[in-house]
């Protein structure tokens, strides 16, 4: 078909739509009345949810920091708080970057700029808290494992076994994580650079 | 109540406007009601600040082509708050089954080309001059007829 063709179908089509008057009133109130942000915003809210337990964690390990008492534990401790500190930070910044986009006041142009460079930078920090997490999974482990059971995991366990029989599960994870991350981000940097040539 | 009475009014002489866009950037019953909600819910929020310094439908069409690109992969939704009639979103009616395999032929095609091309050939097709499409897309007048003339060759290529 071509647009030509294209052109008089959907002409064709659109007068069959005007002639279909089905809205009515009651329902197009409605759903001026919906409270849809709340909707909208229900990533933010796991964001939010996710921050307030890395926050208890972060408290938790800053309370009790005393009680690790060699400095692979100390170590491991701090990476964690960083992680703790760092991942909600990044991701509920990218989320806002993404919700402040002005619908009402952007032409189409200027939000699907906004947009895709909002989603490369969302996808790179989903990414990098992947392995984020990843790391924050090895260094809170040990770190627990004191705090809570009052063992030193390095002495008493096979944990650095745990670690190298996890290891190839979590490298094709990362694989398959990263070639995903990077198609998407790809496809929104490819969307900017043809919007830098439009432009 | 006047401005809610006025706003009602809008969207029912409009509602065309709003079905083909949703159509053309979505693909699954969930999804349309989903989108078709949000750009009235959109349109409303920003109804106040319609200064009629354009055209009623140019700030239809921005507002509806915003929230298609803003709010369709933001997440993937779950349903729509609001149950819509089937018969809003359905196909336009008609007894002719060939007409209809051809809209939604019609449909397929434009969901294939990308978010700049899929809404200037929405906006083209919908009978707008080049300065209209300018206005709402805020692509230059030059840059919407190159942009047509390639889409017109990725017309070709995708039925060959």
């Amino acid at each position: 078909m071509e647009l030509e063709e294209m052109k008089s179908l959907w002409e064709e089509m659109s007068s069959k739509i005007e002639k279909q008057s089905k809205i009515t009133d009651s329902l197009i109130l409605k759903m001026t009345n919906q409270n849809y942000r709340r909707k909208v915003n229900k990533l933010m809210v796991y964001e939010v949810i996710g921050a307030l337990v890395c926050l208890l964690g972060l408290l938790f390990m800053a309370v009790n920091f005393y009680k690790l008492d060699t400095w692979y534990l100390q170590v491991c401790g701090l990476v964690s708080a960083l992680i703790l500190i760092l991942l909600p930070v990044f991701s509920i910044k990218a989320l806002c970057r993404m919700s402040r986009i002005n619908i009402s006041e952007n032409n189409y142009q200027q939000t699907l700029k906004a947009y895709s460079k909002g989603k490369v930078q969302f996808l790179m920090v989903q990414k990098a808290s992947f392995y984020a997490g990843a790391i924050l999974l090895v260094s809170l482990l040990p770190v627990m494992g004191k705090l809570i059971a009052g063992h030193d995991f390095f002495k008493v366990s096979n944990i650095w076994l745990v670690y190298a029989i996890s290891f190839p599960f979590f490298y094709y994870y990362a694989v398959w994580v990263s070639n995903n991350y990077t198609k998407s981000v790809l496809e929104a940097e490819n969307m900017l650079k043809e919007l830098a040539e439009v432009a | 109540m006047e401005n809610k009475k006025e706003f009602v009014e809008i969207i029912k002489d409009n509602q065309a406007l709003i079905y083909k866009v949703v159509k053309v950037y979505t693909d699954g019953k969930a999804e349309e009601q989903d989108l078709y909600q949000e750009i009235i819910y959109q349109l409303w929020k920003s109804f106040a600040s319609f200064r009629n310094e354009s055209k009623l439908t140019t700030w239809m069409y921005r507002i509806a082509l915003n929230t298609a690109i803003v709010h369709l992969k933001k997440e993937q939704r779950k349903g729509s708050q609001v149950s819509i009639d089937e018969q809003v979103l359905n196909q336009p009616d008609t007894s002719d089954t060939l007409k209809e395999e051809q809209f939604a032929l019609l449909y397929a095609q434009i969901r294939k080309l990308n978010s700049i091309d899929k809404a200037i050939v929405l906006l083209y097709l919908e009978g707008k001059t080049h300065q209209e499409i300018s206005a709402i897309t805020g692509f230059s007048t030059t840059n919407v007829a190159t942009r047509l003339s390639r889409i017109k060759q990725k017309i070709i290529a995708q039925i060959k």
